[in-house]
């Protein structure tokens, strides 16, 4: 299988402090991949790197075989961050069109309209975005992220903050977004999710990778303990 | 796909103006200009009818061929209008008055006087009116009636020290619009756009909008919504203007000021080239500000001292309406803040040199172009400091 994602000993120093010691791992296109480690393992700053946020100190982190760039890339990428906004003060709808035509989509209107009735916002389409709730905001930020039926989803702690109804929305899209053939990558704390959703994951600890391989791999590797307590045998107990 | 550049250039002009502040200025300022000048008007209605004042010193000679006054006043001189004129420029006359035969029909006098850099309306013209109306017979002639009651016209004709018509103020003209406008801009836009930068770290938007947008399209299209603003506002400052003009053009001070406007296309190109790269280096400059400021509350401590640099320059007025520019002018023109009021204020009293508005137009550009292309790598690698600190400027 192709990889979509290619991370090659990549190092991230910021001043005298290492973040990332020394990083490889490829994504395949179409799978659902978790990236896990505690906070402040690098997790975040690996996926900032790779859309191009952060510059390596060293190694290469490559989308379809080049660095990303999103006005010159054939991969539609939707990236869902941890810390994510929009124009609050813009209406619900002004932000969906704004998005969907930076996006490239023929009828962002369209597409707007439809994806308001989904999650059942129709009726806040002209409410300013600060009018709205923090999880129907939360609801207008993943049809931001998916809008442009991405071939690679990246979403950093997707249901930080989620209420179980938008949980259930984010599950649906994602296992929506896998069947259209689109790899995902996931960064969570919660193990059930990895071990119900994932085919393969990376465990990061101190900059560098503990365990990666498919589901099955890592927990052969680990005595066939189970992803949450390989997650606590990594990191001794340490206080997350 | 569509433009992504004109895509985050249409977002930010339209949300500009669907805000109620936008509009409340775009009224507000051209009211404002139309109150100043009714009220100038006024003024210069006020001042005509106090007189002119000259002193006891001052040469006046008149060459009266309608035959209004007495042949042995001593303000008489059976000269022409040309040699009256060259008196005027070779100092032997202050104010030459040449009252032609159909005076009478015409109500017409000419005024000739040596003009002293931008002078809009020389008073001393109405001087005329005065010896005239002290100069009628007992027994009023259709003249005397005509000298007594001072309704005719006094053609006011500038001469410059080597005998040319002087045209300083018609030169100005262009450069002192331009420097209107671009003050304007800075002062009414350039906040707004520093504000709209910060807007994506505060509100924690930059990471998703740079993954669907290249920042140099973003900073630049930011930009670009703002000179569009800029434009509507210009052209509501224009549009009452213009009206004013084309309403009191029979008024002497507008018929003035219309009569010796200079329209020169290369000063009109190399003005409007001034403005735009000047609004892109201080433009550039306060996006750069925002790129390195996380919030707004941060970033706005720095909009009153850039303000200041660029408006430097008119605490300087009188350095620059010198003839011969200091050693402190010249470096006004060329720092980069200050350049661009420096260069239009040179232009507006024809102290500029076309080689030094060459260097300053380049330097400009250049550094507009330096200055954008720092803010977008600064945007770039600052625009998920969520948290920059800024030790200096928070210690109290």
């Amino acid at each position: 299988m192709k990889n979509i994602v290619e991370i090659k000993h990549f190092r991230m120093d910021f001043g005298k402090k290492t973040i990332i010691k020394d990083l490889s791992f490829e994504v395949r296109a179409g799978e659902i991949f978790g990236f896990l480690g505690s906070n402040g393992s690098g997790k975040t700053t690996t996926l900032r790197a790779l859309l191009g946020f952060y510059t390596p100190t060293s190694g290469e982190l490559l989308i379809d075989g080049k660095k990303y760039d999103p006005e010159d890339t054939d991969v539609t990428v939707g990236y869902l961050p941890e810390e994510r906004g929009l124009y609050k003060k813009e209406t619900v709808m002004d932000n969906l069109v704004y998005f969907g035509e930076l996006k490239g989509l023929k009828d962002p209107k369209g597409w707007a309209e439809k994806y308001l009735k989904r999650v059942k916002l129709e009726d806040k389409a002209d409410l300013k975005l600060e009018k709205l709730s923090g999880g129907q905001q939360q609801k207008i930020q993943l049809g931001v992220t998916i809008m442009n039926n991405p071939k690679l989803l990246i979403l950093d702690e997707p249901t930080k903050g989620f209420d179980p109804m938008n949980r259930r929305l984010l599950m649906e899209i994602i296992e929506e977004a896998h069947q259209k053939g689109a790899a995902i990558i996931m960064i969570t704390h919660y193990m059930d999710e990895v071990e119900k959703l994932c085919d393969r994951a990376i465990l990061l600890k101190d900059g560098v990778a503990h365990a990666y391989g498919t589901i099955d791999e890592i927990k052969k590797q680990h005595k066939g303990k189970s992803l949450e307590q390989i997650f606590i045998d990594v990191y001794g107990g340490e206080d997350e | 796909m569509s433009n992504p550049l004109w895509t985050v250039t249409k977002f930010e002009f339209v949300r500009q103006v669907k805000k109620p502040s936008f509009w409340a200025t775009i009224i507000l300022i051209p009211a404002m200009i139309i109150g100043m000048f009714l009220i100038s008007m006024l003024i210069s209605n006020n001042n005509k009818a106090e007189g002119p004042t000259i002193d006891e010193n001052t040469k006046i000679v008149v060459t009266d061929e309608a035959g209004i006054l007495p042949k042995e006043s001593p303000l008489v001189a059976k000269i022409t209008k040309e040699e009256g004129s060259k008196k005027v420029v070779d100092g032997e006359i202050d104010l030459y008055f040449y009252i032609p035969a159909d005076f009478k029909d015409t109500k017409k006098v000419e005024f000739y006087h040596v003009s002293e850099g931008l002078e809009l309306f020389n008073m001393d013209g109405q001087a005329i009116k005065s010896i005239l109306s002290q100069s009628v017979s007992p027994k009023f002639s259709d003249l005397d009636v005509l000298a007594l009651t001072g309704n005719f016209e006094v053609n006011d004709n500038k001469l410059t020290k080597t005998g040319e018509e002087s045209k300083a103020l018609g030169h100005a003209v262009i450069p002192i619009i331009v420097l209107v406008i671009f003050f304007f801009f800075v002062t009414l836009f350039g906040s707004r756009l520093l504000m709209t930068v910060v807007e994506e770290k505060e509100n924690r938007i930059s990471e998703m909008i740079l993954t669907t947008v290249s920042t140099k399209h973003l900073i630049v299209g930011k930009i670009f919504s703002m000179m569009l603003l800029g434009l509507i506002q210009i052209m509501t400052l224009i549009i009452p203007v213009v009206a004013m003009a084309i309403i009191y053009k029979d008024n002497p001070m507008v018929s003035m000021i219309l009569s010796q406007i200079v329209i020169d296309p290369i000063t009109i190109i190399t003005n409007l080239a001034l403005l735009v790269f000047s609004i892109f280096l201080t433009t550039g400059f306060l996006t750069y500000i925002g790129t390195i400021t996380p919030t707004a509350k941060d970033a706005s401590q720095f909009i009153g001292p850039v303000i200041i640099g660029v408006v430097f320059p008119l605490y300087f007025m009188s350095a620059f309406m010198a003839t011969e520019p200091s050693g402190f002018v010249y470096f006004l023109t060329y720092f980069p803040l200050s350049a661009p009021t420096a260069l239009m204020l040179r232009s507006a009293f024809g102290t500029l040199t076309t080689p030094e508005l060459i260097i300053g137009l380049a330097e400009i550009a250049i550094l507009s172009a330096i200055v954008i292309r720092f803010t977008v790598k600064s945007f770039q690698q600052n625009a998920i400091n969520f948290s920059l600190s800024l030790p200096k400027l928070r210690k109290k």
